[in-house]
């Protein structure tokens, strides 16, 4: 269950740190997420600022290397399929990632996607 | 059934007085007859589901109210898609999506790692958020994705018949960035309801929800040598480590995976080329569509005449191609046991005359007007597979799905007029 937790000082006006604490298993939303500080008088709520997002590039040399440590000794072991299988996953989805973002490297495009009726997003066909 | 709480619901709210008015009758809730853009009037059409008989009778003026039904919703027709990552399903999931028309994409303000995709009229969603086990828990269990244990199948068939229903469901996501599963999304049901992942097929439940089914099945040198062009980029892959993990993960899907082959209603599938001896580059492919004799609403597409067997080069006086130019085959033939018609193509197109001359030449393809195909194929000229095979019937498979729902709403229309006629 996504949880962030928020510290609760003792009572003080001082201006609120930030803590950067996000449990796993959140919403990689809560990424982006970033509350600013509100200073009351008696009790402090404090800013919670997420840990960056994952990259999952970074992930796959150290999973490929995990398979191959894995299937050192016995390359026809299910841990051994499961290590790749990892690899797998995470490349397809960098793979998937690339092509999004070459999709949506076009800032008008995007736009004229969310709004074909505008002037500059208006389409002729003969 | 949808169609008939239409009906029902019809007879609550409008009706079209004969001859003068209607006394007033207690109308209930407004419900919205046009069609269920994912479901939102579906769901609330739904509510109304039991069919009550002639609520219409006014008062009064002893007539019956005629009450015409647009029934334009009506069961969500499902159709999965089978195939092993990495091989061209999000590019058939974009082939199809433009063939109805619009763009899929993620659902705007949830979760951004979706792997759901929604369009006007489909909605696609991904069978690996139907995962029982994350990442962990498999390298815990040390079973792949592939085995059906990291899968929760009971969940899938009781989601996917509430949403064949018309009702919106709760759906797990599995997020591929983190490996673990996040908080559900909702999803209403769509006019088309698409399932694509490792397992459409493989529970008996599921399989018979499905209105339409399809297989890629990828060779194993062609699978090979796109994982190469898909992998290479990344760092820390090699030749050798993309081979191990083809290898690694042979016998499970071999297993689990292959065995849906036997269900589908259209496998293609994508062998290397037979036109250039000792071909190892893998860029020309040969493609076959094999198409089950039998299905409802779905007929083959064939070359020349349904049932005979025939081998075609397009290239000659006609049409000049270039090495190594193409060649047709068409033919009956039987497939696990069942009987099917095999379309194939071997080698690839380079212009533009080519395609349109081929499409003038194949029949049964399900389209509106001439040339759609070729303009199909043209919008995506950048996607994988635009000069080949893989495009081809990509593409007319989505055409040949276009075909089937509408049969499938027809017939459905067909049978609400025919209960409003005799209620």
């Amino acid at each position: 269950m996504a949880a962030l937790t928020v510290a609760m000082p003792v009572a003080g006006a001082t201006m609120a740190t930030s803590v950067a604490f996000v449990p796993k298993g959140c919403f990689s939303i809560v990424a982006a997420a970033r509350m600013a500080p509100i200073k009351i008088k008696r009790r402090l709520s404090v800013v919670v600022k997420a840990s960056p997002k994952e990259d999952i590039k970074d992930k796959i040399p150290e999973a490929i290397a995990e398979a191959q440590k894995t299937c050192e000794d016995d390359p026809t072991s299910a841990p051994c399929a499961v290590a790749w299988d990892n690899v797998e996953e995470l490349t397809a989805e960098a793979a998937h990632q690339r092509d999004r973002n070459k999709a949506n490297s076009d800032p008008l495009e995007t736009y004229c996607a969310d709004n074909p009726e505008t002037d500059e997003c208006r389409t002729y066909e003969d | 059934m949808a169609a008939m709480a239409c009906t029902s619901a019809a007879s609550k709210t409008v009706f079209t007085p004969r001859l003068g008015s209607v006394k007033s009758v207690k109308s209930v809730r407004s419900v919205q007859l046009t069609s269920a853009f994912h479901g939102q009037s579906v769901a609330r059409v739904s509510q109304v589901a039991r069919f009550k008989s002639a609520d219409v009778v006014s008062k009064g003026a002893g007539r019956r109210a005629v009450v015409v039904c647009k029934a334009a919703d009506g069961k969500t027709v499902v159709i999965g898609l089978a195939a092993d990552s990495g091989c061209g399903k999000s590019t058939f999931m974009r082939r199809l999506t433009s063939v109805f028309g619009g763009a899929a994409s993620p659902p705007k303000g949830g979760n951004p790692d979706s792997n759901t995709l929604i369009s006007d009229t489909t909605t696609v969603i991904c069978l690996d958020d139907y995962h029982s086990l994350d990442r962990y828990g498999r390298k815990e269990a040390a079973v792949t994705a592939l085995d059906p244990r990291a899968n929760n199948f009971d969940l899938m068939y009781e989601q996917v018949k509430a949403l064949k229903e018309g009702k919106s469901v709760e759906k797990p996501i599995y997020n591929h960035v983190t490996g673990l599963l996040d908080a559900p999304e909702t999803i209403h049901p769509p006019k088309i309801l698409v399932i694509e992942g490792l397992h459409p097929m493989y529970d008996e439940r599921v399989r018979e929800l499905l209105d339409f089914s399809i297989y890629l099945d990828i060779s194993d040198d062609v699978k090979f040598a796109w994982k190469i062009q898909r992998d290479m980029a990344e760092r820390g892959h090699s030749l050798e480590s993309i081979k191990a993990s083809i290898a690694a993960r042979k016998p499970d899907f071999d297993a689990f995976i292959d065995p849906q082959k036997q269900y589908a209603d259209v496998v293609i599938q994508v062998l290397p080329t037979q036109l250039i001896p000792d071909d190892n580059e893998g860029k020309v492919l040969r493609v076959r569509m094999v198409m089950k004799e039998g299905v409802p609403f779905f007929e083959p597409v064939y070359l020349f005449d349904e049932g005979s067997t025939i081998s075609w080069i397009p290239c000659g006086r006609k049409l000049t191609c270039s090495y190594p130019g193409i060649k047709f085959f068409y033919g009956p033939d039987t497939y696990y046991g069942n009987e099917v018609s095999v379309l194939e193509m071997d080698g690839q197109f380079d212009k533009l005359d080519e395609l349109i001359y081929v499409e003038s030449h194949l029949s049964n393809i399900s389209t509106k007007f001439y040339g759609e195909i070729t303009q199909q194929m043209l919008k995506h000229a950048d996607f994988p597979g635009s000069n080949n095979g893989t495009g081809l019937f990509q593409t007319i498979c989505g055409l040949k799905i276009r075909g089937v729902y509408e049969r499938i709403l027809a017939n459905q229309n067909n049978a609400a007029t025919l209960e409003s006629a005799k209620a």
